[in-house]
């Protein structure tokens, strides 16, 4: 495969949270500023030639519209190229991959991502509720996001003797690692009987096992790898990517153990990048509930089959374990705006990396950072990104 | 030239939900005392889905094929759709034929005998051999109103045929009076009594259903079927006739009033050893008797005391909530999909009939067939449909607690493995409870929503019936 090679640059993103007080324009400004801030030289953004955002629920009061043309305007760059990526969970991670591929194919140089995401502008009940009356009227009645992934709890413990505590500790260690980070949402310790005390949601997954509705924006800004000089000393680069399927019904699953998208996504994405499992140093995975971690550790390949529940309650994927997994806090403690996560993911990574990461550093001895999302109808969509220091 | 009209096998069905009329009281501040209880169709219920119950349950006893029954005679005091396709969804749901025939009888609680006497007609005449009657009810009284607690719901199914079966019907009789009895005015949601119980019964109720009653009374009646609107009139009527306690009384204990399926639902049992049943409705100034002589038991009629005898207690709120007395304020969630919009023209078979696309190449199963051009397993394009096994196994599932109206938690939904290999998810009915990977479950028609005054019909799994049904 002929590539040219990408860089990033800059990454930045607002603090996560119910930002009732910003529009999605306000947001969106904020977090293409921080990541100009970021760039070791200076940046100037009238460099930026396209821009691809990514916005996953654009029916929210007020933005039924958003399209290419919302972002450049709120960002002080109307007039530059600009195309919004929906692909549910994995907006902004394939806003990414496609930035990515839109330098790596030489039509352009410099480029900016950016994930947008108002998740708090409607009730709960008319926002991510309202999808129980959503899709198949019959197939898909009653189906909010945990019923996407609650089956697969409810198998897994069945098929590994994964337990309640397992599933709980992913929850502890990721609002550990959200106490550490500043953009995080919530930014307090948790216990496992809190976890297992809190109101059942949708058997057998509890409130605290399910990712908060968050609102958030972030930025990463993408130049080819032989102009990073230009911008830093410390330039990151894009490695691989993978994007995979799969059928978009629950009863159309073949095992309800893992997410085959996610399985296909991770085996183009390490192929691309030429790299093992066992490189990468650290991963940010999409863990929209408690036992999505654990099915992403197995499905990407950091622990076997099975075991992903007794490796988070082992400490394995804890910030000083053998992969420390969403040091960021994940989507569980820093938030879920959708679009923007992926991107915000990225940004982790390109921290860690670099060594910036403050009190959730961990070692990169490899120099390889995995950013994971999952999602979609039945989790029918997955793209890895994975990051590298190593020079092409 | 007439054929004669025999009765091959009948079936029952219950609401999930029993209201103890002591609820009722405690609701309305009366004394203590009150005694007896009324079945209520739980939220995804309906007269539509308890039709379908008694009817596959009567079907099943028959060991007809479904597809071969000629027509479907269906009697219930307000159908599903105030206009609409309610006999057509049924007989789809239930199998029968695009070439089946038969007739919707409402407007009062006498329609059940309108559908079977319509049926038996079908029959005498010869243009159908196999016809399936099926009453079903679910009154719905205005709160507060004196006969409140006595208001059931419950269905009653006979499979007709000209030739074979243990019973036949023996004698019909009717008699018509033009007055107000039970009604409800156009536009009013709830069903209302006359002003004064004692006009009703010296001058309206006793004398027509008197009179229908002696008219049968000649024959050697062995059990009685009597309408029994508010649990003393029955037992009245009994005596004038000079009988014991009518056969009916059990399933008035069970269910209450069930409207327009009491009269066969209080006969159907009785159906269970030889000798002449009759069977007495009455509503909207119309009384009709039927006796039915069996020569030996007929099929089904040994669990229909069985069927009849389930069901959970259910508090007065909880009861209000079922039949839409009770409602959230505020918006409810709408459909993404509306009921009137296309995709329920393309979807009406495949999801009425439970259908799949079988590949011809690999033997996967698709579900539904309209959004798989391309087989899951081998994207083979050669598909023959079939219709779904009924029955199957939960292979995992969740119990959904957080959702907005119009849905009810707690609400369970199973990925369910078919026992023709078939994978689908579907919800689970009930609460959830007890529910386990390895579960056997039946699948049954159920209301899956009610928008816009429109029902929306789909199947659920239900925790496989413990009623066997005796093979024929």
């Amino acid at each position: 495969m002929s590539w040219n090679r990408v860089a990033v640059v800059g990454a930045g993103l607002i603090k996560f949270g119910e930002l009732f007080e910003q529009s999605y324009e306000q947001m969106a400004a904020g977090a293409f500023q921080a990541a100009v801030g970021s760039v070791d030289r200076g940046f100037d953004p009238s460099q930026v030639e396209a821009a691809f955002v990514a916005t996953q629920r654009g029916s929210l009061w007020g933005q039924e519209g958003i399209a290419g043309n919302t972002v450049p305007s709120a960002i002080g760059l109307a007039g530059i190229a600009c195309t919004r990526i929906e692909n549910a969970c994995p907006s902004g991670s394939d806003a990414f991959r496609v930035g990515a591929m839109a330098v790596a194919s030489g039509v352009h140089d410099v480029v900016l991502v950016i994930g947008v995401e108002k998740m708090r502008d409607k009730s709960t009940e008319e926002g991510l509720l309202s999808r129980a009356a959503a899709g198949h009227p019959i197939f898909t009645r009653g189906e909010t996001a945990p019923v996407l992934f609650a089956p697969f709890a409810t198998r897994h413990m069945h098929e590994y003797g994964t337990t309640r505590e397992m599933l709980a500790a992913v929850a502890v260690k990721n609002h550990y690692n959200g106490a550490r980070d500043p953009f995080a949402h919530f930014q307090n310790e948790i216990t496992i009987d809190d976890v297992i005390a809190s109101p059942s949601v949708c058997h057998p997954l509890h409130l605290l096992d399910c990712c908060p509705q968050t609102d958030g924006a972030a930025a990463t800004l993408l130049v080819s790898a032989e102009r990073a000089g230009e911008f830093t000393d410390k330039p990151v680069y894009v490695a691989g990517f993978g994007v995979g399927t799969d059928h978009p019904y629950l009863h159309e699953k073949a095992a309800f153990t893992g997410l085959k998208a996610t399985t296909l996504a991770a085996e183009r994405a390490y192929e691309m990048a030429g790299v093992e499992p066992a490189q990468v140093d650290c991963a940010e995975v999409h863990d929209c509930f408690t036992i999505t971690e654990i099915l992403d550790i197995e499905d990407l390949g950091f622990v076997e089959k099975g075991k992903g529940g007794v490796a988070s309650l082992d400490g394995e994927t804890s910030l000083r374990g053998r992969i420390p997994v969403n040091t960021s806090g994940g989507l569980l403690a820093k938030g879920h705006p959708i679009g923007a996560t992926g991107v915000a993911q990225l940004t982790e990574c390109w921290w860690q990396l670099r060594g910036e990461a403050g009190d959730r550093q961990v070692e990169t001895p490899n120099g390889y950072a995995l950013q994971h999302n999952v999602g979609g109808r039945g989790s029918g969509v997955s793209v890895v990104n994975i990051l590298t220091t190593n020079a092409p | 030239m007439t054929s004669p009209v025999r009765i091959l096998s009948v079936g029952a069905a219950a609401p999930a939900l029993r209201l103890p009329a002591a609820e009722v009281a405690a609701a309305w501040g009366r004394g203590p005392g009150a005694r007896g209880q009324a079945g209520v169709c739980a939220p995804d219920e309906d007269v539509l889905t308890l039709a379908a119950d008694a009817a596959g349950r009567a079907l099943a006893a028959s060991g007809l094929q479904n597809d071969i029954v000629d027509g479907l005679w269906w009697g219930t005091t307000r159908p599903p759709f105030a206009e609409g396709p309610s006999h057509a969804v049924l007989a789809a749901a239930l199998g029968l034929s695009s070439h089946s025939a038969g007739a919707l009888c409402s407007g009062s609680p006498h329609a059940g005998m309108e559908a079977l006497l319509s049926a038996a007609d079908a029959v005498a005449a010869g243009s159908a051999r196999v016809a399936l009657v099926v009453a079903a009810d679910a009154v719905v009284p205005g709160p507060g109103t004196g006969y409140e607690a006595r208001a059931g719901a419950g269905a009653a199914a006979m499979v007709l045929v000209s030739d074979g079966g243990q019973a036949a019907l023996a004698a019909r009789v009717t008699r018509t009076r033009p007055v107000l009895d039970r009604y409800r005015g156009d536009g009013e949601s709830s069903t209302r009594d006359l002003y004064d119980s004692r006009l009703f019964r010296d001058q309206i109720f006793v004398p027509i259903v008197r009179e229908v009653g002696e008219q049968l009374a000649a024959l050697d009646v062995r059990a009685w079927s009597l309408p029994d609107p508010d649990g003393r009139l029955g037992g009245v009527v009994a005596k004038k006739l000079g009988t014991a306690v009518p056969a009916s009384a059990s399933a008035y204990g069970a269910v209450g009033d069930s409207g327009a399926a009491a009269a066969l639902l209080g006969g159907v049992g009785a159906l269970d050893a030889a000798g002449t049943v009759a069977m007495v409705g009455y509503g909207g100034g119309r009384a009709t008797g039927v006796a039915v002589t069996a020569d030996a038991p007929v099929r089904g009629a040994a669990v229909i005391a069985d069927v009849l005898a389930r069901g959970r207690p259910a508090g007065y709120a909880e009861a209000l909530r079922s039949r839409r007395q009770l409602t959230p304020a505020g918006e409810t969630v709408p459909m993404g999909v509306p009921p009137e919009s296309a995709s329920f023209v393309r979807g009406a078979d495949e999801m009425l009939g439970l259908l799949g696309s079988r590949c011809v190449d690999c033997g996967t199963i698709n579900t539904p067939p309209s959004i798989h051009p391309h087989c899951i397993s081998c994207a083979s394009t050669k598909f023959e449909l079939v219709p779904l096994a009924r029955q199957g196994v939960v292979h995992t599932f969740v119990v959904n607690h957080t959702m907005p109206a119009p849905f009810v938690a707690p609400l369970p939904l199973a990925v369910i493995d078919l026992v023709d290999g078939a994978r689908v998810m579907l919800q689970v009915t009930g609460s959830g409870d007890g529910l386990e990977i390895g579960s056997t479950v039946d699948l049954v028609l159920r209301r899956y929503a009610h928008e816009r005054g429109v029902p929306v019909y789909g199947f659920k799994a239900e925790a496989t019936d413990s009623i066997a049904v005796e093979a024929p």
